[in-house]
């Protein structure tokens, strides 16, 4: 299962909050005809819906250990619709609006597109509902927040969290940094990594001493995809994370709002990145399949120890840190990069880039409305965020409570830290991963405290695995990361993490004109940008830059930038601002 | 009479003017979730935009360039499947002949997705191709094959000629099975060898049968599928692999914007006229009545 945190990376960006302006009233007009959820919905008649899920990485009927408690919870299936998997950009979202159904459960991205499913009429105002569905409404802030201006409830939250906006959204792993095999780093001495061109010498140095994986096949520092470019080459963002950037449109905006760049402009901290792989591959460290693989044929790389660099831990932690792994001391680890300042996503306070909404054609709207908030539930939140995201799985099957909080039991340490598991048959049956729930979004953020247990729902805090899980890897690391048991702990207190407030913003709906040079430029970036990286020499690289650049302005990128310009500071603004109120 | 021919009428404006109300969506901002109604109208826009700057005319022309590049390359190699379908009737081995023109028609039954998937297996960076040359110690880095602007149109040829060949020969085949054997017999008394045969007998035969498809395939000058280039796109060739179909579609369905795409897609559609005028000017020069 994709992580979640994955699609924060991309969609999140994309996406923006509520467009600030209007701001009439909230929710619920007061004539509205309550109708309950509350009903034993297991003896309800057999139904199947259809889940239109954005970022579902799974198409077809839900199975497994997740299918089996919907089913006896809900007497209902899940036929997952993943335009991710399905292909072709929006065709699929496109070729169903039109048709005047979306699905009966509706996961989108919030503010542009929910807005125009909500104008268009394809989502269901959930007001009736709502009264009754006591764990959504826990989170009343973000619900109401992100129905702002509409007429009704049409749409819940997604990462909904009680924490601080300023506090980092993650307590364990943050989204992204530099994470090298640790084991071969070791090797190499513990070189220092003044900055992000320090990598090169290190990761040659690694590549050149184990050329080949343990499965005979050859070892690259570097393994690119490209399944998930949109504005540009999501690859090449990644690295300018690592100095405090994130995306929106064509501008990296700095997370403290202190600087805005163009990605095209020659000095650009994108641009960087780019030269950054060019060199890696003259010197022979990117992986040739790069152009032509797809994530999971990467991720099988990264699980059999042939790529050596990942600039996120829920890709190369995940692959390759499984429990033998790291008892035989290898796996990744966050290197020390001197100039680090890294990007995080604070809480969002006002729920994440995705929202729950009911299709306005869904045949049984009420058992929908349950079923969402159902996800609020301590039980939907523990089942439905993957292993990746750090919930542990349903209560008993993977973890019990325990006197000194929750603990893992030993079919969990099997099915989340040793790899994977057969699910005895009462659960389900099957595997345990290819179990999970295929949504793969959360209700709650699962660094949220689960009221049950009083510990977070994210295994990874348990004090019970934090013990037992010091192993010959972990160990020489926090000997040379000045102590520290995790990665977050070691970045703050080193000063090496910037918090982006998390304040919900959505980007406003492109102007027509706007949208159509947006999406022409980004076509032309992405490809020049991939020529870019694998450009035979600096003369090469240097003239597709140019080259990339003249194409881009002549299709009118500097209206484009302006908008986008524009929405980064008011992203800024209303950073600031949720500071200021919750911080 | 009239009632006889009716349904066909009814079958023509059904499919082929009743879409044309599609372009009405080139006059809206259109979007799927909103319906036409629901979407702003904006008049001559999306037409401006195309024509606003030097760069979108330039990539316009990239496109027709190629285009016209790819299908007037499949033009110019139409005779190969004469000269397959002719050598292969010159086989005596009858088994032989059948076991031949079986494999050479089986690519065409292959759907574009799969010959990818083939070409991907053997060219790619890791494929066959190059993990035997890497093994022989010829090379050291894999060479690419798939991911390279260099060739495009000549590998593309090569991938459809290598699909169609055998296919393209059957009507020839076909063709030749039906010419007179008694041409054949007097050409023998008069002491023509078998390369005399295929050159003085077969071959002119053909050229009606030719002629017919060759005509066809320049009305579907515009018309060269997008599965093709769509399956074998990547960011390395996408410039010289753009034909006009794959265009509108990148435009529309991959970038969203549907009503440029119903833009573009007239762009087409004026363009086919044009030819058709043209085609139709030079066929009244040339034999004195029009073709339309």
């Amino acid at each position: 299962m994709r992580s979640h945190k994955a699609i924060a990376v991309v969609v999140a960006p994309l996406l923006g909050i509520l467009s600030l302006a209007a701001c009439t009233g909230s929710g619920t007009p007061d004539d509205v005809e309550v109708v309950s959820i509350d009903q034993d919905w297991s003896k309800a008649e057999p139904l199947t819906i259809d889940v239109f899920d954005v970022p579902a990485n799974y198409q077809g009927i839900q199975s497994g250990w997740f299918g089996k408690i919907v089913k006896d919870k809900f007497n209902m299936e899940l036929n997952i619709i993943a335009p991710n998997v399905a292909g072709g950009g929006d065709t699929l979202y496109n070729t169903r609006v039109a048709a005047g159904e979306l699905g009966d459960l509706v996961i989108v991205g919030k503010g542009k597109q929910a807005d125009e499913l909500v104008e268009g009429g394809l989502l269901l105002d959930a007001s009736p509902y709502y009264e009754s569905m006591k764990n959504a409404s826990e989170y009343d802030t973000a619900v109401q927040k992100l129905n702002e201006g509409k007429d009704g409830i049409y749409g819940f939250p997604t990462s909904a969290s009680t924490l601080k906006p300023t506090e980092p959204g993650q307590n364990i792993d943050p989204t992204f940094g530099p994470f090298l095999r640790w084991d071969y780093y070791a090797e190499a001495g513990y070189p220092e990594i003044g900055t992000l061109e320090d990598l090169l010498p290190v990761l040659k140095e690694m590549q050149d001493a184990h050329p080949k994986a343990d499965n005979g096949k050859p070892t690259y520092a570097i393994s690119l995809f490209k399944d998930w470019d949109g504005n540009m080459m999501v690859m090449a963002k990644q690295p300018t994370t690592l100095y405090g950037y994130d995306e929106i449109g064509f501008v990296l905006a700095k997370a403290d709002g202190s600087d805005y760049q163009s990605i095209i402009d020659s000095d650009s901290e994108y641009v960087r990145t780019l030269k950054f792989y060019n060199e890696a591959n003259q010197m022979g460290l990117v992986d040739p399949e790069s152009t032509t693989q797809n994530y999971d044929t990467m991720f099988a790389k990264y699980q059999s120890g042939q790529v050596l660099l990942s600039w996120w831990p829920w890709l190369g932690q995940s692959a390759y840190n499984t429990e033998q792994n790291m008892a035989e001391g290898k796996g990744f680890q966050i290197v020390p990069m001197e100039d680090q300042k890294i990007f995080t996503y604070g809480a969002e306070a006002y729920g994440g880039g995705l929202v729950y909404g009911i299709g306005s054609k869904a045949e049984d709207p009420a058992r929908i409305a349950a079923f969402i908030d159902w996800l609020y539930t301590p039980e939907g939140v523990s089942v439905t965020s993957s292993d990746t995201m750090g919930a542990a799985g349903p209560e008993d099957l993977t973890w019990e409570d325990g006197p000194d909080g929750p603990v893992l039991t030993d079919f969990g340490r099997k099915a989340i830290l040793e790899g994977d598991a057969d699910v005895p048959a009462d659960w389900g049956g099957g595997k345990y991963k290819d179990g999970g729930s295929a949504l793969n979004v959360s209700a709650v953020l699962p660094a949220e405290v689960d009221p049950n247990t009083g510990h977070p729902y994210n295994y990874k805090s348990w004090p019970s695995y934090l013990e037992t899980t010091a192993n010959p890897l972990t160990e020489d690391w926090s000997e040379h990361m000045d102590g520290a048991t995790t990665t977050m702990e070691y970045l703050e207190e080193n000063d090496q993490l910037i918090v982006a407030p998390g304040s919900g913003f959505a980007a406003p709906t492109d102007p027509a004109e706007i949208e159509a040079t947006r999406n022409q430029v980004k076509a032309s970036i992405v490809e020049h940008s991939w020529k870019m990286a694998f450009a035979k020499d600096d003369a090469e690289f240097d003239a597709l830059l140019a080259q990339m650049q003249e194409t881009v302005n002549g299709l009118g990128y500097e209206q484009v930038l302006e908008v986008d310009m524009t929405n980064a500071k008011a992203q800024n603004d209303a950073r600031v601002a949720v500071a200021d109120e919750l911080g | 009479m009239f009632f006889i021919v009716l349904p066909f009428l009814l079958l023509v404006f059904v499919f082929s003017y009743l879409p044309l109300l599609g372009w009405v969506t080139a006059f809206y901002d259109y979007k799927p979730a909103l319906g036409l109604g629901g979407s702003e109208f904006v008049g001559w826009m999306w037409f401006e935009i195309l024509v606003s700057s030097e760069t979108q005319l330039k990539q316009i022309g990239q496109v027709m360039a190629n285009t016209l590049a790819m299908s007037f390359l499949g033009i110019a190699t139409s005779l190969l499947p004469v000269f397959f379908a002719m050598l292969l009737n010159e086989v005596r081995a009858k088994w032989f002949r059948n076991a031949v023109q079986t494999l050479t028609t089986l690519p065409n039954f292959i759907s574009w997705v799969l010959v990818y998937m083939i070409a991907f297996s053997l060219f790619s960076t890791s494929g066959l191709v190059n993990t035997t040359l890497h093994d022989w110690g010829l090379i050291t880095v894999p060479m690419k094959f798939l991911d390279t602007d260099q060739h495009v149109w000549l590998t593309m040829l090569a991938w459809s000629l290598w699909k169609g060949l055998g296919w393209g020969a059957i009507m020839y085949l076909a063709a030749i099975a039906g010419i007179d054997q008694s041409l054949y017999e007097s050409a023998r008394i008069d002491g023509a060898n078998r390369f005399q045969l295929m050159r003085y007998i077969t071959f002119p035969m053909l050229m009606p049968t030719y002629v017919v498809l060759l005509v066809l395939s320049i009305a579907n000058i515009l018309n060269n599928g997008m599965e093709q280039y769509y399956v074998f796109q990547n960011a390395f060739n996408r410039e010289h692999i753009q034909v006009l179909d794959l265009y509108v579609y990148n435009v529309g369905l991959t970038g969203n914007s549907l009503s440029l795409a119903t833009v573009l897609s007239m762009l087409k559609s004026l363009v086919s006229l044009a030819l058709l005028l043209a085609a139709n000017a030079i066929a009244k020069r040339a034999r004195g009545s029009s073709i339309i």
